[in-house]
């Protein structure tokens, strides 16, 4: 007597061996299908809100790039930007360069105190600015978000520091409020060579961490 | 078995390739939508909305500019031109610019450009229509965006003069 190849179950896979389920050809397309939907909108989701505004190039703390508002902007860059930094102008209007750690590479702790120290700016004017891990001015009694190159004395422009701390200190002070990770934005508006190149490292303010609560 | 799965397996990979195509390119669409209609919700379309100096509890637009005092018209060019006058600002430094639904930047002009004077546009998208005298013409691809005047406020006890100047500025749609 012949067995029914049917009947026979087949042999059960060696101990540890991945075996794939045994579905319907429907039900496999379909689950194929649905998971490729669900992990192509995942990682897109991911990839942007992973992503930081002006983040293609990397100098010392800061990174920026100038691709964004033009139609020479990639998607990826496009919907970072319109995520992050929505409405932000083209290179030749403005420059961000922004830091989320100092210059030893940890992450900026609104705990701590840091000294930002810089020169000259090429351009008309610059501010810095300090902002939450969620892009949102930081909550500060004093309400006090940012310094700009118009605030300076004059004895200042040359050579200018800004303490970033959660207490209040003497001079050019930016307040972290009880925030945890804050984030740093420099802007410099209508810079000197049309926004076609970057500041150097040297031309960048270094940022130092003083002390931690 | 693993014969069984390999189409099925190479569908999925390419849903996927489309579907992050897909979100990529129609994240910014959305987003600058949402935009568009949270600041219409305050003044409406195809008005210019002169907001306050952004504080820790703006949320708007992410990373605003404590330094400028933003003005935004929201536009819906689908029956035709919007035409924006931008007054001159005592302030260092102004400037008009206009994104398009894909956050694109289509005009941009600073004071320093225009010489500190006034900015006359019509911005002419799928409504079409033309530029009435003394305006120059901006094309928009699609029919809806954002115009947005920055204004410098270097000193924030300049902002009640800067307020008051901003406020000759306009946003309106041609024939209204």
């Amino acid at each position: 007597m012949v067995e029914d190849a049917a009947t026979v179950a087949p042999p059960p896979p060696p101990a540890g061996r991945f075996r794939l389920p045994a579905l319907k050809p429907w039900a496999r397309w379909l689950l194929c299908g649905f998971v490729g939907i669900v992990l192509g909108f995942a990682w897109a989701l991911h990839t942007v809100r992973a992503g930081a505004i002006a983040a293609s190039d990397t100098i010392g703390p800061w990174t920026t790039g100038k691709d964004f508002g033009t139609a020479d902007a990639s998607g990826r860059t496009r919907a970072v930007v319109a995520l992050r930094g929505m409405l932000a102008l083209p290179a030749s209007e403005a420059r961000y360069y922004n830091a989320a750690v100092d210059d030893a590479g940890q992450p900026l702790d609104g705990h701590c105190r840091y000294r930002i120290s810089g020169g000259p700016l090429p351009g008309h004017w610059w501010s810095l600015t300090l902002y939450d891990t969620q892009g949102y001015l930081v909550k500060n009694d004093p309400g006090i978000y940012a310094i700009s190159s118009a605030a300076l004395r004059p004895d200042e422009q040359v050579r200018w520091n800004v303490v970033v701390a959660p207490t209040q200190q003497p001079g050019n002070w930016l307040p972290t409020g009880h925030g945890d990770r804050v984030q740093l934005t420099l802007r410099v508006y209508l810079p000197a060579d049309g926004g076609t190149g970057n500041l150097a490292r040297t031309q960048l303010p270094a940022i130092t961490r003083e002390a931690c609560a | 078995m693993i014969r069984r799965w390999l189409p099925p397996a190479i569908l999925g990979l390419v849903l996927l390739a489309i579907v992050y195509h897909v979100t990529m390119v129609q994240a910014p669409r959305i987003l600058m939508l949402a935009a568009e209609h949270r600041i219409a919700s305050h003044g409406g379309w195809n008005t210019l909305t002169a907001q306050p100096l952004a504080t820790s509890d703006s949320r708007a637009i992410v990373r605003p500019s404590p330094d400028l005092a933003y003005s935004s018209c929201p536009f819906d060019l689908s029956k035709g031109p919007v035409l924006i006058d931008v007054a001159a600002v005592p302030a260092p430094y102004w400037s008009l610019s206009v994104f398009d639904a894909r956050t694109d930047t289509v005009f941009v002009r600073n004071n320093l450009q225009a010489g500190n004077n006034p900015i006359r546009i019509a911005l002419i998208g799928k409504g079409g229509g033309q530029a009435p005298p003394g305006y120059e013409p901006v094309p928009v691809k699609g029919s809806r965006g954002i115009a947005l005047l920055r204004i410098l406020v270097d000193d924030r006890s300049h902002f009640p003069d800067i307020d008051a100047a901003r406020q000759s500025s306009a946003c309106k749609a041609l024939g209204s």
